[in-house]
């Protein structure tokens, strides 16, 4: 079979059709592999955001910094590690762009939609977050909350970011856009607090709508802006699962989800496009309930959880493309030896490969991935990936 | 079992939340002791929720509010149970480690060991080795569970193991993990006594220590 592009071949693979390989997809990069491929950038971002007369300023302006500060910075960091992906010349990539997350003050950073991160360190130089709690903690904070994202704003630019990236990269890689952190649940999560979620649907319903309507039509008018700039897959990320399954029970994740994800991903689908949702953790028991609402493909199938690569390609596989199963936790750190990710990659083709609809990539992104473990895995991907000595 | 006991059971059991203080209050009432209430009422259909829970038919949600019920009911009966009856089966040191802030699961397995007896110290998240230690030995606890979600701080949970060790407390300490980067490699690599895989899976892992060990 005759070599083809990477966007060719990524959504011949979606439609189930012949491709001449196993299509590579990289789940987004952190600052620390970007930079190992890129090369660091003159000012890192931790030193950027810990030079003492930034952190006054933003302990002083707080989220007014954001627009003429903040944002070209976190567009910038967003964008090197973007570009990193392609660099490394993976077939489809996880081309993240939201731009509305801001500072509270030096040492927090927020989301709109009400959640709290802490600014902390990647042990490489890098300003990273880690979630630090919810931001709302009841229906008077949920009132007060005076940052709640503005759809249309940041809808444009979100267009403005993946034309300009589709332009640059379109040909060198198949581009999956993801405009707006989070989905549904997941940020339902972050903003009332996981350990809290439940009882706010339980006893606030009221404010649960309101929250999801916000979310919804964030969702879909990022959505939109991306498929109008010209980018053929969006990739949903919604953590529904964890370690050994779903959050919620699947009855009431289609009773609170199910009518708002039948429309984000109807849009998508609308417009011509495919549409990836990204759900950590053990997903098993919702993979039906996802076909139905419409999905294209699935992503993560984390090893550390309990869900069966092996087992979802024999019962989804002929409707759904399975992407991910290189698992982060172990193969692609420096704790593992190389010939150990050859033959999990070797192994992931042989039983994935043959009838289509998969493509390989890691589960997730972590700072502890080198660059050069993405590079042994996209190296086996390629020798052990030939259509149709696969299948 | 009486009524008003086995009403408090069947609403922790199908997670009624309904004016469940006032059922518990009641129970008072009626010359049950704080005891009897945890013990009969309360944990019995919180074990029940496990057993749901890992048969498939609850989910993580229905751990979280049958967990917030019983926490909320204990809390009001703790204040009326005579000293020394909270707790007896042990005290349990549980912490996210260093540089990892993430605690839902931590806080789901410190619910369910409290709900099954044990006296949790909860040190939150983001704990330093060095912490932990001294808290095992201020308190004399000898179980400790560790939470980690993120890969990158794993070295955490070794960190841990050799303070235990370079106090001289190792022998004496049982060591869990869990969290959504552990695993039963994970646990060999660092070297910890156990792998709990869920919260339910958690209070097995620390009745077996208990089963196995001198409290």
């Amino acid at each position: 079979m005759e070599t083809m592009s990477p966007v060719e071949r990524v959504l011949r693979t979606f439609e189930g059709k012949p491709v001449d390989r196993v299509p590579v997809f990289c789940a987004m990069l952190e600052s620390r592999t970007a930079n190992e491929v890129l090369g660091k950038p003159l000012i890192s971002s931790q030193r950027s955001v810990g030079f003492p007369l930034t952190r006054l300023f933003l302990n002083a302006l707080g989220p007014r910094a954001t627009g003429p500060f903040t944002r070209p910075i976190l567009a910038g960091l967003l964008h090197r590690r973007n570009a990193a992906q392609v660099a490394l010349g993976f077939d489809a990539i996880w081309a993240y762009y939201d731009d509305t997350w801001f500072f509270l003050d030096s040492k927090t950073i927020a989301l709109t939609t009400g959640s709290l991160y802490n600014v902390i360190s990647d042990g490489f130089g890098n300003m990273t977050y880690m979630y630090r709690g919810p931001g709302i903690k009841s229906p008077e904070d949920f009132d007060a909350w005076p940052h709640w994202p503005r759809a249309d704003e940041v809808a444009h630019r979100v267009f403005r970011y993946y034309k300009r990236f589709i332009s640059r990269y379109g040909e060198r890689a198949c581009i999956f856009g993801c405009g707006f952190f989070g989905g549904l649940q997941e940020s339902m999560n972050w903003t009332f607090g996981i350990d809290k979620a439940p009882l706010w649907i339980r006893r606030h319903p009221v404010y649960v709508k309101r929250f999801l309507d916000i979310v919804e039509e964030v969702t879909l008018k990022t959505h939109t802006a991306i498929l109008d700039a010209g980018v053929r897959v969006v990739v949903q990320m919604d953590d529904f699962a964890y370690k050994t399954g779903p959050f919620l029970s699947p009855r009431m994740i289609e009773e609170v989800f199910g009518e708002r994800y039948r429309r984000i991903i109807g849009n998508v689908k609308g417009r011509g496009a495919k549409f990836v949702l990204h759900s950590c953790g053990d997903n098993t028991k919702l993979f039906d309930l996802f076909l139905q609402w419409g999905v294209d493909g699935f992503h993560a199938y984390e090893p550390t959880s309990n869900v069966d690569i092996y087992e979802e390609k024999r019962l989804h596989g002929g409707r759904a493309t399975i992407i991910g199963g290189v698992g982060i936790d172990y193969l692609l750190t420096e704790r593992s030896r190389d010939e150990e990710i050859v033959e999990k990659v070797r192994e992931l083709i042989e039983r994935l490969a043959p009838g289509g609809r998969f493509i390989l990539g890691p589960a997730h992104s972590e700072d502890s991935i080198p660059a050069h473990k993405l590079r042994v895995m996209l190296e086996a991907a390629h020798r052990y990936g030939g259509y149709p000595a696969a299948s | 079992m009486k009524q008003s006991l086995l009403d408090i059971r069947n609403a922790v059991t199908e997670i009624r939340d309904e004016d469940f203080n006032a059922l518990v209050l009641r129970c008072l009432q009626e010359g049950h002791t704080p005891m009897e209430i945890v013990e009969e009422g309360l944990a019995r259909g919180l074990e029940e929720v496990g057993r749901r829970f890992e048969e498939g038919e609850y989910f993580l949600a229905d751990l979280i509010l049958a967990g917030d019920m019983v926490t909320g009911a204990t809390d009001m009966l703790r204040e009326k149970m005579p000293a020394g009856e909270t707790g007896r089966k042990g005290k349990v040191v549980l912490a996210t480690v260093q540089g990892d802030v993430h605690d839902i699961g931590k806080k789901v397995v410190g619910i369910m060991l409290g709900a099954s007896g044990y006296e949790v110290i909860d040190l939150g998240t983001d704990v330093p080795a060095a912490k932990i230690v001294e808290t095992v030995r201020a308190t004399g606890s000898s179980m400790v569970g560790l939470s980690a979600l993120l890969t990158t701080m794993v070295h955490g949970i070794g960190e841990v193991v050799a303070g235990l060790v370079e106090a001289g407390l190792r022998d004496r300490v049982k060591v869990a993990i869990g969290g959504a980067c552990c695993s039963q490699r994970l646990a060999d690599e660092m070297g910890v006594d156990a792998f709990g895989e869920s919260a339910i899976a958690a209070v097995r892992v620390f009745d077996g220590f208990r089963d196995g060990a001198a409290i």
